[in-house]
């Protein structure tokens, strides 16, 4: 089983992100954690759109479940594009 | 989830951080159930003591009881640790009796369902 996004997600631990939900709900916070399952805990989190979730107004932390995740959004220099490229090529080879 | 080490729960994805917690899960379905976590596993499969859930109707809401729940990992989206010293909603909402928030919900499906109804029709004429 290839672990190539799981690897990336873990360098990546400490940086901000927002995460798009397949339910709409956009959360922003630092992250924390992930697993081989691309669950993500994120620390110190903000609802994007916090009028129209209520129920989230005193969450500062949380765990999400990879199945529900649409999108991460990522700062544009948290992205060493040639390193996953290279990883992504030499995947695709076969190694 | 992966199974860590034990100087690694600090720093993994696991739930076992949220033990004895009071958390909010948030359902594919749109409920939102609370109660303290008392077990977990591998496939986010969960067992919230005290549980209820909150439904929430504009500014109204009610924590309707529910007891002793075991919830599918399948139909978790979130789940979210509540901090103790934070209100937990905002103070313009009001919370009501269980049978008044049955009552807000069937207003508020049948204002859906009527929008939705509405919507066939014109899209059925066509207009622009």
């Amino acid at each position: 089983m290839t672990y190539l996004f799981f690897s990336y997600f873990k360098d990546l631990v400490g940086r901000e992100v927002t995460v798009e939900l397949k339910n709409d709900l956009a959360i922003r916070g630092t992250l924390h954690s992930v697993d081989q399952y691309l669950n993500i805990k994120l620390e110190n989190t903000r609802v994007v759109d916090q009028d129209k979730y209520p129920h989230m107004l005193s969450v500062r932390n949380c765990f999400i479940r990879g199945s529900v995740v649409r999108y991460v959004q990522l700062p544009p220099d948290g992205v060493d594009i040639e390193l996953l490229h290279d990883a992504t090529r030499r995947e695709a080879r076969g190694g | 989830m992966s199974w860590a080490g034990p100087d690694d729960i600090f720093l993994s994805t696991s739930l076992a951080t949220y033990l004895d917690k009071k958390l909010l899960v948030l359902l594919r379905d749109g409920r939102k159930l609370l109660g303290l976590l008392r077990s977990f596993d591998q496939f986010a499969n969960v067992v919230l003591e005290g549980a209820c859930e909150r439904v929430i109707v504009g500014d109204l809401y009610c924590d309707i009881p529910l007891g002793l729940y075991v919830i599918r990992g399948e139909n978790v989206v979130i789940i979210g640790e509540l901090d103790l010293e934070k209100e937990e909603l905002p103070s313009r909402m009001n919370p009501v009796s269980e049978a008044e928030i049955k009552r807000a919900q069937k207003a508020e499906r049948e204002a859906t369902d009527l929008k939705g109804s509405m919507r066939k029709r014109m899209e059925f004429l066509d207009f622009d």
